[in-house]
């Protein structure tokens, strides 16, 4: 039987442009055009305004951001990551908006100790040729 | 407006049956669900043909690659009614979370509207063959290409991002929730139907359990099994003609809808702020505070839904209830223990969902728990899934 991979996501009308920037190591989220905040992910209607036409534009961010809370993976429901558990999953809130999370891996591995606020920057993972994942570094602490 | 219910305690509980609860059983699920509405609809002294109306949730929880198929992995409520060779007068379906309280209230509200007079809550969950939840899936469509392709994949990673904030926040330790487990595993122990009879766990096997997605064990999990429940409502006026004590439902709240997330993110204030507005809906909707509940019986599907629960309600405050249950707050055996896992839980007796909450209170409300029959409960509460997404019913001993 042919060795599972990490699953690819699969582009969709919504989601072309994210992950076309992400290809190019480019963190983008949802704009709504009629109240300006961003949303990740997106959806039909503005989760903001309400807007049926929010027109979403997907923005270039930072990835900066701190930590809400993490999980060491030392089992997936995926078998396709078999060959990269233990991993660590991060809740990262990102600094452009209030509450705006995403999960991403931590790149720095399962031994770093953590704390719910360590500053964190974007990494990517490159799992396919054209295919990037965003994940997370953390901050170099001066 | 007060939120009281005009119809509190006039739709009632007359009658129950649970087929066996076992981690894969010898019988198709929707013959255990035939068997099961048969037995339920026996106990509570009706004829199958009286029945007209069936209420489930046919939800499949898990995040595997298994097919969902009605009558094998899930039961729907036509497919029920019309394996008993019926064509009722109502069937209906509840879509979201917190499937039993759900369910439940679509029941006491066809009931009270007159659309059925007899109707039957069933509850059917399968545990497929392999793990329940792996996925070999190699291309990700849809939502959860937000989070799969980062690893970020099923239930257990998404109780312990929630359960991870709260021990962070509030400085609470894995050891604590050991009180949760043995609790659930003591009472699960003594009941003879559960999948865990006759075996409750230590504080020490629990912490010794290695890590799946920190800080959750497999022992933070309920087990997958087989098992169907149903349960048969009426009006307060036909359930004095039947023969058991009817128990009423005196009111009921879900979740309402919670902020946008990537999906199975479940951040903790989710979870406290949606359940927060719920539980004073909840009181509201019967007229009762908090303190008048005999029979809490919590979600613990998840241990830590346990504590966002006792929190959420209010029987401890915020942030304390990793001392609460440290202090022995939960003992059922203790006259000054909140009982809120003696029928057992989830954790105690397998994946029935809010079915061991619900029915233990049905079972102490009604005087039918033999050994196990608890001296005061005449106010109960049952409640399902996350606090922003789930549901909680007040059920009371004591007629209008």
């Amino acid at each position: 039987m042919k060795e599972l991979v990490r699953p690819f996501p699969v582009p969709d009308e919504q989601s072309a442009e994210f992950w076309k920037a992400a290809s190019e190591h480019v963190l983008t989220i949802a704009r709504c055009s009629r109240c300006a905040a961003l949303t990740h992910p997106p959806d039909v209607v503005c989760p903001h305004c309400h807007s049926t036409d929010p027109a979403f534009e997907f923005t270039p961010v930072s990835g900066r951001g701190t930590i809400r809370s993490w999980t060491v993976m030392r089992k997936s429901f995926l078998p396709g990551f078999d060959n990269d558990v233990p991993f660590v999953l991060v809740d990262v809130e990102l600094v452009e908006q209030a509450d705006l999370r995403l999960i991403g891996r931590l790149i720095d591995g399962v031994t770093v100790p953590l704390a719910v606020g360590n500053a964190v920057r974007l990494a990517f993972e490159d799992i396919a040729p054209g295919v990037a994942v965003p994940a997370f570094a953390l901050e170099d602490r001066a | 407006m007060t939120g009281r219910f005009t119809a509190g305690k006039q739709v009632a509980i007359v009658g129950y049956a649970q087929s066996a609860i076992e981690r894969h059983s010898a019988s198709p699920l929707g013959v255990l669900a035939v068997e099961t509405a048969r037995a339920a609809i026996a106990d509570a002294g009706l004829a199958v043909d009286q029945v007209d109306g069936f209420v489930t949730a046919s939800l499949f929880p898990s995040a595997g690659a298994h097919l969902p198929e009605d009558g094998v992995s899930l039961v729907s409520a036509n497919w029920l009614a019309e394996h008993l060779g019926l064509s009722p007068r109502y069937a209906a379906g509840f879509q979201g979370f917190g499937q039993i309280p759900g369910s439940v209230s679509i029941a006491v509200n066809a009931v009270a509207s007159g659309a059925a007079d007899y109707v039957l809550v069933h509850r059917a969950l399968h545990n497929p063959r392999g793990v329940y939840h792996e996925n070999p899936m190699q291309e990700v469509r849809g939502d959860r290409q937000w989070t799969a392709p980062q690893g970020y994949f099923g239930p257990l990673a998404m109780i312990a991002l929630a359960y991870n904030e709260y021990l962070q926040r509030y400085g609470a330790r894995r050891e604590s929730m050991a009180e949760v487990l043995v609790e659930a595993r003591k009472n699960g122990s003594r009941i003879p139907w559960s999948y865990w009879y006759d075996q409750p766990l230590d504080a020490e096997e629990y912490l010794a359990a290695p890590m799946i997605n920190d800080p959750i064990c497999r022992f933070d999990c309920d087990i997958p099994v087989d098992g169907v429940a149903a349960f048969l409502f009426t009006s307060a006026e036909r359930a004095k003609d039947l023969p058991h004590p009817p128990v009423y439902v005196a009111g009921y709240a879900s979740g309402v809808p919670a902020t946008k997330r990537l999906p199975l993110h479940w951040p903790l204030d989710d979870i406290m702020s949606v359940g927060t507005c719920l539980a004073q809906r909840l009181w509201d909707s019967a007229g009762v505070k908090p303190g008048q509940i005999d029979l809490p019986q919590l979600y613990d599907g998840f241990s830590p839904f346990v504590y966002f629960w006792l929190e959420a309600l209010g029987f401890c405050p915020v942030g304390e209830a990793h001392r609460f249950v440290e202090k022995g707050g939960i003992d059922s055996d203790s006259p000054t223990g909140l009982p809120i896992l003696s029928g057992g839980g989830a954790l105690g007796n397998g994946r029935m969902h809010g079915v061991p909450q619900m029915l233990e209170c049905y079972l102490q409300l009604s005087r039918r728990a033999g050994e196990r029959q608890r001296t005061k409960t005449t106010l109960g509460l049952a409640c399902h899934s996350s606090p922003h997404y789930g549901g909680a019913i007040l059920y009371s001993a004591d007629p209008l």
